[in-house]
């Protein structure tokens, strides 16, 4: 019972930079309907970026950050300007597969760049975990957990509370109605995957800054936990995202312990099916329904 | 005064307008009709920036529209309510009306227009914090209308308004159209139910393949022989 306990507690916490990860996702994927596989890789080159000026400049916790942030909008919005900018509207798998090729060149960036496999990461924090009874907190998750609430709070507040807010709302609602009311969908559409890409910075920074290290399959690894989180709190929804992160977290870290590390993969996948075939629309999504006939021209 | 001129509109290879001119007065009600597929929707599409021409002029008062981005568009004076309405289902009824402002910065006046939509359209005003998806068909059209109206139009464009409305509800939208036309503003209107459109309409043009067929006033659309059978319902054909 103690070990459930700390595995949900240490689930939770790591579940939260994965409910990051499929924030960002989802904010993609609502305003273009398509798949960017590349997500993950894109914020792989910001933390490598931000391991570079760490490694050479001897750059503090605060610039690594800004750096690794930085440098996932940009790669984040190249893979804009280069997967989906150019497709017509309807050529999702167009999107989708030079995403994945995307991918690929920007995983060979980055071993190019730094050919060593592993690159060390500023420590998130470096107090002992606080101690409560027989149950542990690190600080480092604290700190994730607590920034991953904070950011989905205000990514919330922006989407409904601003202008630029109901002007990706409306982009996701309808491209071609949001158009004809006198919106720059394609400003929206910049500004999501240039929100996105920042989440998605953070919340990578937060993950290597606890490993202290970063690898070239982050990328993947970001992209896949993103998926499956983005997938099982239900498409377009971000309490949905972040719940889906929780989740996933929760499940894995217990059956890491319970079952080891291979069981705890098949899990995480069991339970994604689990999730479409018992709600196919994800835990807070939309059940699926067809989509309405949003006119000609797309986004 | 609101022109088009040869414009030339395209999917691929198929050429969905050949060609289209036509003239719309200001402070009148113009009516486009034509069968399904003649291009009419390719027509308010291709005005309101969301298809671009392959050739041809657009020009309201003397400025040039073709080319620009259809948010530029709306900033000129020119909003359309689309074909099916196209509401923002997920975002509330002020929401959607919010959105159809987007182009203005008067918080005051965004919000004193907001207030005569709601007087305007009292069942928008029962139903404002609820979502779009959820309003009926005919309450969805006066919610396009109303924000449509938000941008404060020179020229409203409106394609097919009364479509699968129930005919009490078609009335009301027509009623509007009227007032709206009494207050000032421009209407070019796309409209299968030519009964209807010869109570409200000034000025009418007929779109076949692409082509505009016949313009006239409601008087010589009465009398064109051909027009009488398709549109009117020729009593001698019926008979
Ligand atoms: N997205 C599209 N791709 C290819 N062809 C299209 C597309 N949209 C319309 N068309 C074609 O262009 C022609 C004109 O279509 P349009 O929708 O403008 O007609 P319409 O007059 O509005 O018809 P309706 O009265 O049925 O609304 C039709 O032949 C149609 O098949
Ligand atoms: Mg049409």
């Amino acid at each position: 019972m103690v070990d459930l306990v700390q595995n949900t507690i240490d689930g939770l916490m790591i579940g939260s930079s994965y409910g990051l990860l499929a924030l960002g996702f989802t904010l993609i994927f609502g305003v273009m309907r398509r798949l960017n596989l590349s997500y993950g890789p894109s914020v792989m080159v910001g933390a490598y970026l931000g391991t570079l000026v760490y490694v050479q400049l001897a750059a503090g916790p605060l610039v690594v950050l800004v750096v690794t942030v930085l440098g996932s909008v940009l790669a984040g919005l190249y893979v804009e300007r280069l997967c989906f900018a150019p497709m017509a509207a309807g050529a999702g798998v167009a999107s989708m597969v030079s995403s994945f090729a995307i991918w690929m060149q920007l995983e060979q960036a980055a071993v190019l760049v730094l050919p060593r496999h592993t690159y060390p990461f500023p420590p998130l924090a470096t107090a002992d975990p606080l101690a409560f009874g027989p149950f542990y907190l690190r600080v480092d998750g604290l700190i994730m957990l607590a920034c991953a609430l904070a950011l989905s709070a205000g990514v919330q507040l922006l989407l409904y509370r601003s202008r630029v807010g109901l002007a990706l709302r409306a982009t996701i609602n309808n491209p071609v109605a949001a158009h004809l009311a006198g919106i720059d969908v394609r400003t929206a559409v910049v500004f999501a995957f240039a929100l996105a890409s920042a989440v998605g910075g953070i919340a990578g920074y937060l993950v290597l800054a606890t490993d202290q290290q970063v690898t070239p399959m982050f990328g993947m690894w970001a992209t896949f936990k993103g998926l499956i989180a983005m997938m099982i709190g239900g498409l377009g929804s971000i309490p949905g995202a972040i719940l889906g992160g929780l989740v996933l977290g929760v499940v894995e870290a217990n059956s890491q312990w319970y079952f080891g590390p291979q069981v705890r993969d098949l899990l995480a996948y069991v339970l994604l099916f689990a999730c479409l075939v018992l709600r196919p629309g994800g835990l807070l999504g939309e059940a699926p329904s067809r989509q309405q006939d949003t006119g000609r021209r797309g986004a | 005064m609101f022109e088009v001129s040869d414009i030339v509109a395209t999917y691929g290879k198929i050429e969905a307008l050949k060609g289209v001119s036509l003239k719309v007065e200001s402070g009148k009600i113009t009516c486009l009709l034509g069968p399904n597929g003649a291009g009419k929707t390719t027509l308010m599409m291709t005005i309101a920036g969301i298809l671009q021409p392959r050739r041809g002029a657009i020009r309201l008062d003397g400025m040039d529209l073709a080319g620009l981005s259809p948010a530029r568009i709306v900033s000129r004076g020119v909003a359309l309510v689309p074909e099916n309405r196209l509401v923002f289902p997920q975002m509330s009824v002020r929401e959607n009306l919010l959105a159809g402002a987007y182009q203005r910065r008067d918080r005051a006046g965004i919000d004193s227009d907001i207030d005569r939509m709601y007087a305007r359209f009292p069942r928008l005003k029962e139903r404002r914090e609820q979502m779009a998806g959820t309003l009926s068909g005919g309450e969805q059209q006066m919610l396009a209308v109303a924000r449509a109206l938000m941008s404060r139009p020179r020229l409203l464009l409106m394609d097919e308004p009364s479509l699968g409305l129930a005919p009490l509800i078609v009335a009301e939208i027509f009623e509007i159209i009227a007032e709206l036309n009494r207050d000032g503003t421009t209407i070019f209107l796309v409209e299968q139910n030519a009964h209807m459109a010869l109570k409200v309409a000034h000025q009418f043009f007929l779109m076949e393949q692409g082509r505009i067929t016949f313009s006239g006033t409601p008087g010589q659309l009465a009398e064109d022989e051909v027009i009488q059978r398709a549109y009117l319902g020729s009593r001698r054909a019926a008979g």
